[in-house]
């Protein structure tokens, strides 16, 4: 999710190329080659540039429309309604991957979630989240907390600071509803990442962009990434 | 099929020949899905679909005129050679101008939207979200795995929704 205004132009997108399965665009203003993974400009008139993220999740229809009442759903395009496929990902399972990393614990095709902080990249592999959710790491000299949602999921990863302070949340145990707990049990924590009760009512933690992927995509374009392991 | 003075013929017409096919097939060749592409195959890809639109128009230009000029004079084989290899020529220079890519995957051309109580969708199906100003909106990953890039406004800022 990119924002696309550059150097004060708004760009218009559109698919131009594969590379490695990871696709290309160029935008109709000035006929620049962009990256879809990385947003970062690698031929044309704005070589070097790099588009701005917009925050961005990826829910559960369900969990978003609870979160976001009165939001607006992208509609089907009715001539190519019939192409959506519900089975997508069991396609793509048996497409051949361009590029592979033997000697990790990775498949090409498991699917993790790629976050970049402080200069440091690390995988966290899907299924490893779902089981151990709330996950807390450390990550480019930050505290992370990656925790799955109430519909096992969706995903989310943020700073795990409040004013200054390195806390620890985990799930609480006690509730039937979703709810995280630090570790005073003190106060309660929502999956938006707020505090909901407690002395930081109010207070929510800095999510981080969290990118769902391939793990070979994600190896490909961040060659330095680590896995993460408990 | 000419005497001497047009020696000159050959050498120029084939090297326009080939060059208005390359810019086309070349990247075309590269830029194929499930093919490892390497950093330099991809930039020589994309100088290629760079010169293309205007290179393949002055190639098959040349090659299209000098098919004319030497028509007369060539015989049967000449033509024949001449022909197809005006047609490939042509064919590159029509290639070049369009966005394949595209005929796969069709983009959105005006992105329509339903307020999420009217969505069909099942609450487990996954979407793309964003929330700016207030101004929330999701995309859902089925139709996004198929078009792949969404233009759009939200909250007043451009954003493209990318899958």
């Amino acid at each position: 999710m990119w924002k696309r205004s550059v150097r004060g132009q708004v760009l218009h997108f559109y698919l131009a190329g594969i590379n490695n399965q990871n696709f290309l665009m160029r935008d109709r203003e000035t006929g620049t080659w962009w990256q879809q993974i990385s947003g970062k400009a690698v031929f044309g008139k704005l070589k070097g540039e790099s588009l701005e993220l917009a925050p961005f999740d990826e829910l559960s229809f369900g969990l978003w429309k609870k979160e976001s009442p009165g939001g607006q759903v992208l509609a089907a395009v009715a001539r190519d309604q019939k192409k959506y496929e519900s089975k997508w990902e069991d396609e793509v399972l048996k497409l051949p991957v361009p590029v592979s990393f033997p000697g990790t614990a990775l498949k090409s095709r498991d699917v993790v979630v790629g976050l970049e902080v402080g200069g440091d990249a690390r995988a966290y592999p899907v299924d490893t989240i779902v089981k151990q959710s709330p996950i807390q790491d450390r990550l480019g000299g930050n505290p992370i907390l990656v925790v799955a949602g109430p519909d096992g999921k969706s995903v989310r990863a943020f700073v795990s600071r409040v004013d200054g302070n390195d806390i620890e949340l985990f799930r609480k145990s006690d509730s039937k509803e979703f709810a995280l707990i630090d570790s005073q049990g003190s106060g309660e924590w929502n999956f938006k990442g707020c505090a909901v009760s407690g002395p930081a009512a109010g207070k929510c933690l800095q999510e981080l962009p969290a990118i769902k992927d391939y793990w070979f995509d994600w190896r490909n374009y961040h060659a330095d990434t680590t896995v993460y392991r408990h | 099929m000419f005497d001497a003075r047009q020696k000159s013929f050959h050498p120029i017409f084939w090297a326009m020949v080939v060059v208005g096919i390359a810019l086309f097939f070349v990247p075309a060749f590269i830029i194929r899905p499930f093919r490892y592409q390497s950093p330099g195959a991809l930039h020589l890809a994309l100088v290629f679909r760079q010169l293309a639109p205007i290179g393949t128009i002055l190639a098959a230009s040349g090659v299209l005129g000098l098919t004319v000029w030497a028509w007369r004079a060539a015989d049967r084989l000449q033509k024949i050679l001449m022909a197809a290899a005006a047609l490939l020529v042509v064919g590159s220079a029509t290639m070049a101008r369009m966005n394949y890519f595209e005929w796969m995957f069709h983009p959105v051309k005006q992105p329509g939207f339903e307020k999420a109580d009217d969505a069909k969708l099942d609450d487990g199906e996954m979407v793309l979200t964003v929330s700016i100003n207030g101004d929330a909106r999701a995309y859902p990953v089925r139709e996004m795995a198929y078009h792949h890039v969404v233009n759009d406004v939200v909250g007043g800022v451009p954003i493209a929704a990318t899958y």
